[in-house]
C-alpha cells in the first residue's frame, strides 16, 4: 500500500460534514490526487454533489437483496475521478445501522482492491460516535486521522467536545478542527480557543455562503459549479492542509462549565 | 452480481462452533467465547472433554449495551493465571459482533506474553466452514500456521462445502432425521457376503476425531473375515496419513494407525489425511479402477457421501455415518444400506484409542452366532 491519507470527518448531525467532505474531495481531485469518498450516513448525501445530483446504489441496498457485490456495483466515479461509495442503512426504526456499517465496510475492503491505490480516503461518518458499529471504520484500522467539524454555537461544540472524548478513548488522533460558520458572533475566536484548549488547532474557517447551498441544490460541489468563488479557494486551502498535515494529537476535552463559558 | 442459492430450514452447524473446533485442532489450551453465557454451550462443554478449556465472558444485557472490552481483557488475565496456557483463542459471537466489539483492543489491554488467536465470527453464515476459515486466517496472522497450510485448508474447506451441498445436509431444504437401517440386519448381510466369498473394500473416510470410532468398523469387518477364513478377500482404505493437517489432526492419524497395526490390520491404501475427507473421492475412484474393479461390496464409514458413485459402480454399498440427516441423501445416491452411529461424537472426544462402534459390536456378535452354528 502506498502512503495514504485515511481520514474521517466527525461532527454534530446537520453541521455540514457531507458538503465539506465532498468539496474537499473535489479540491484534492483537482490537484491530481486519487480520492475516494465513503459516505456512511444513511442519507447518502456525500457523493450526490460529486455525481451531478445522481444517487448511487448503496452497499447495503445490494446486500439486502442477497446479491453478490462487485466493485463496479458499488464504486462510482464522479467529478475529477473521485470514487464514490455509499454505505446506506436499514429503514429507520428497523434493524441495526451500526452493524450495517461494519458489514458494508468489510465488504468494501474485500471487493475493492483499488482502495489501496488512493491518495486520500474520506469517511463521511454519521453525526456522533454512538455505538460500536459507528466507529467501525476507525476500529478496523481503516481511519488514521480524524477531523471535527463544528460551528461556534454551543450544541455543535458540545458534540465536538464529546467526540474528542470518544477519540481519546479509542486512541484515534485528531488532526484538527474545522469551523463551518453559522455567522455567530466571535465565532472564529471561539472555535480557535476551543481547538487550542483541547490541544489541537483550527485548520479552516469556512464562511457561510449561499453559493454552497445553491450548488448543492443543483447537485454539484462548489469546486465544480463555482470554481472561481472565494469559498472554492477556502476548500482548496483546507484540502491542502489535510494533504500536508503531519501533526495529530490525542485530544483532551473541556468540562461543561468551561464549554459554556467559551460560548457565552 | 449473482443471487444466493437454496435456503435451508433445518438448523445447521454453527460457524462459532466450527471456530472452536478449529482452535482445538490448533492445540489452543483455552478458548474464550466473547458473548452470552449460553452461546454454543453444548459444544463448549463437549470440547472440554477434549482437553481444552472453554470459558465465556458471559455478556448480559449490560454487556450488550455497554460492550465487554473490560470483561474480555480481565478474563484473559485471569485465564492466563489460572491455566498457564501456551496458546489462547478468543471467539466472537453474534452478540459481541453485532455491537461492534473489537477483539484486538482487549487482547492488547491484557498484554499477555502468550499468543492469542482472535476470531471475529458470528453464527450467521450459511456455510459453517467460514468459522474455520476465519480462525485459520487469524492463526496465520499470529504465526501459528504457515501460508502453505492456510492455502491447503482453504482448498479443503471449499470442497467440504461443495460436498455438503451436493449430497450432504445442505442439499435439501429440509431433511428429516433418521436412524437408518437396523444394524443387526446389515451386519447379517455383511457376514453373509463374506461367507459367500465375496470380495469387499472397507473405506474409512472419516472427519478427524470421528475416525476413532469409524476405524472400529473397519477393524470388525477384518476380524470377522479372519474368523471366516476370508481375510484375503478384504482390502482396507483409510484417510490416516499422519503427515497432513493441523497438529491435533495429525496426532489422531498417528494414534489410529498405531491401534490398527496393533490389531494386525493392514491398511492397504492410505487415501489422504484426516482433514481430507472432502477430496479423497477421486483417489478412491482411481484405486478401485486400477486394482479393485472386480470387488463386490464396499463398506464406507465417516463421510460416505464424499465418495462419488461412479467410483463404486457395480458394488453393493454399506454406509456408516454419524449424521441422522445423512441417511436420506445417501439412500438417494444409491447406497443400499445406511446405518447411523448415534452419539458418536461425544464418545470420540478426548480419546487416543479406537472406540468400539455399535455396528462393529453387532458385526462381531452376529459372526459369533454364525460360527457357532
Ligand atoms: S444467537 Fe449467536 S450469540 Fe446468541 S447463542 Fe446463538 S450463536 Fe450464540
Amino acid at each position: 500500500m502506498k502512503d495514504q491519507k485515511r481520514i474521517a470527518i466527525y461532527g454534530k448531525g446537520g453541521i455540514g460534514k457531507s458538503s465539506t467532505a465532498s468539496n474537499v474531495a473535489a479540491a484534492c481531485a483537482d490537484e491530481g490526487y486519487k480520492v475516494m469518498i465513503i459516505g456512511c450516513d444513511p442519507k447518502s448525501d456525500s457523493s450526490i454533489t460529486l455525481l451531478g445530483g445522481k444517487r448511487i446504489p448503496t452497499i447495503l441496498d445490494l446486500l439486502k437483496q442477497h446479491l453478490d457485490v462487485n466493485e463496479k456495483d458499488i464504486v462510482f466515479e464522479g467529478y475529477g475521478g473521485v470514487k464514490c461509495v455509499e454505505v446506506g442503512g436499514p429503514e429507520p426504526g428497523i434493524g441495526c445501522a451500526g452493524r450495517g456499517i461494519i458489514v458494508a465496510i468489510q465488504k468494501l475492503q474485500k471487493v475493492c482492491p483499488s482502495m489501496n491505490d488512493m491518495d486520500l480516503i474520506i469517511y463521511d461518518v454519521p453525526g456522533d460516535i454512538v455505538c460500536g458499529g459507528f466507529v467501525a471504520p476507525i476500529r478496523k484500522g481503516l481511519v488514521t486521522e480524524a477531523y471535527i467539524l463544528t460551528s461556534g454555537e454551543y450544541m455543535p461544540l458540545y458534540a465536538a467536545n464529546n467526540i474528542c472524548k470518544g477519540l481519546a478513548k479509542i486512541d484515534t488522533p485528531l488532526s484538527g478542527i474545522i469551523c463551518n460558520s453559522r455567522s455567530v458572533t466571535r465565532e472564529e475566536e471561539i472555535v480557535r480557543k476551543f481547538s487550542e484548549e483541547i490541544g489541537s488547532r483550527l485548520v479552516a474557517f469556512i464562511p457561510k455562503e449561499q453559493v454552497v447551498q445553491d450548488c448543492e441544490r443543483d447537485g454539484f460541489s462548489v469546486l465544480e459549479k463555482a470554481p472561481k468563488s472565494d469559498i472554492a479557494q477556502v476548500y482548496r486551502d483546507l484540502a491542502k492542509s489535510i494533504m500536508f498535515n503531519d501533526q495529530s494529537i490525542l485530544p483532551g476535552s473541556l468540562d461543561d462549565e468551561r464549554l459554556r463559558e467559551l460560548t457565552r | 452480481m449473482i443471487g444466493k442459492n437454496l435456503s435451508i430450514m433445518h438448523p445447521r452447524p454453527s460457524s462459532i462452533v466450527a471456530a472452536l473446533y478449529t482452535l482445538r485442532d490448533l492445540n489452543v489450551d483455552v478458548a474464550i467465547l466473547h458473548g452470552p453465557p449460553g452461546c454454543s454451550f453444548k459444544h463448549a462443554r463437549l470440547l472440554e472433554e477434549d482437553g481444552i478449556r472453554v470459558v465465556t465472558t458471559a455478556l448480559d444485557e449490560n454487556g450488550f449495551v455497554f460492550g465487554g472490552r473490560q470483561e474480555l481483557s480481565s478474563l484473559l488475565v485471569k485465564v492466563n493465571e489460572m491455566f498457564k496456557p501456551k496458546l489462547i483463542g478468543v471467539v466472537g459471537t453474534c452478540a459481541s459482533m453485532i455491537i461492534g466489539e473489537e477483539l484486538r483492543e482487549p487482547v492488547e489491554d491484557a498484554n499477555l506474553d502468550v499468543p492469542v488467536i482472535e476470531v471475529e465470527v458470528h453464527a450467521g453464515y450459511p456455510d459453517n466452514t467460514k468459522g474455520v476459515l476465519i480462525t485459520l486466517e487469524s492463526a496465520f496472522e499470529v504465526g501459528v500456521i504457515g501460508k502453505e497450510e492456510l492455502e491447503r485448508q482453504k482448498v479443503l474447506l471449499r470442497e467440504a462445502t461443495l460436498v455438503e451441498k451436493r449430497h450432504g445436509a445442505a442439499s435439501k431444504e429440509y431433511l428429516e432425521p433418521s436412524r437408518g437401517d437396523v444394524k443387526y440386519k446389515v451386519a447379517e448381510k455383511v457376514v453373509r457376503l463374506l461367507q459367500e466369498g465375496k470380495k469387499g473394500i472397507t473405506i474409512m473416510n472419516a472427519k478427524k476425531e470421528t475416525g476413532y470410532m469409524f476405524a472400529d468398523v473397519s477393524a470388525a469387518v477384518n476380524e470377522v473375515a479372519l474368523a471366516l477364513g476370508k481375510e484375503g478377500n478384504v482390502v482396507n482404505m483409510a484417510n490416516i496419513d499422519d503427515s497432513l493437517g493441523l497438529p491435533r489432526v495429525r496426532h489422531h492419524a498417528k494414534c489410529i494407525t498405531a491401534d490398527l497395526q496393533e490389531r494386525g490390520i493392514t491398511v492397504h491404501e492410505v487415501i489422504g489425511g484426516m482433514d481430507e475427507y472432502p477430496v479423497t473421492g477421486e483417489k478412491v475412484g482411481e484405486l478401485i479402477k486400477q486394482k479393485y474393479s472386480d470387488y463386490d461390496f464396499a463398506i464406507i464409514t465417516g463421510v460416505p457421501h464424499a465418495i462419488p458413485m461412479e467410483a463404486l459402480e457395480g458394488m453393493e454399498i454399506i454406509s456408516v455415518t454419524n449424521g441422522p440427516r445423512q441417511v436420506l441423501p445417501l439412500k438417494e445416491m444409491g447406497h443400499q444400506h445406511v446405518i447411523v452411529e448415534i452419539d458418536l461424537h461425544p464418545k470420540t472426544l478426548g480419546v487416543n484409542h479406537i472406540v468400539e462402534s455399535e455396528f462393529g459390536a453387532t458385526l462381531r456378535e452376529v459372526a459369533k452366532d454364525v460360527l457357532g452354528r
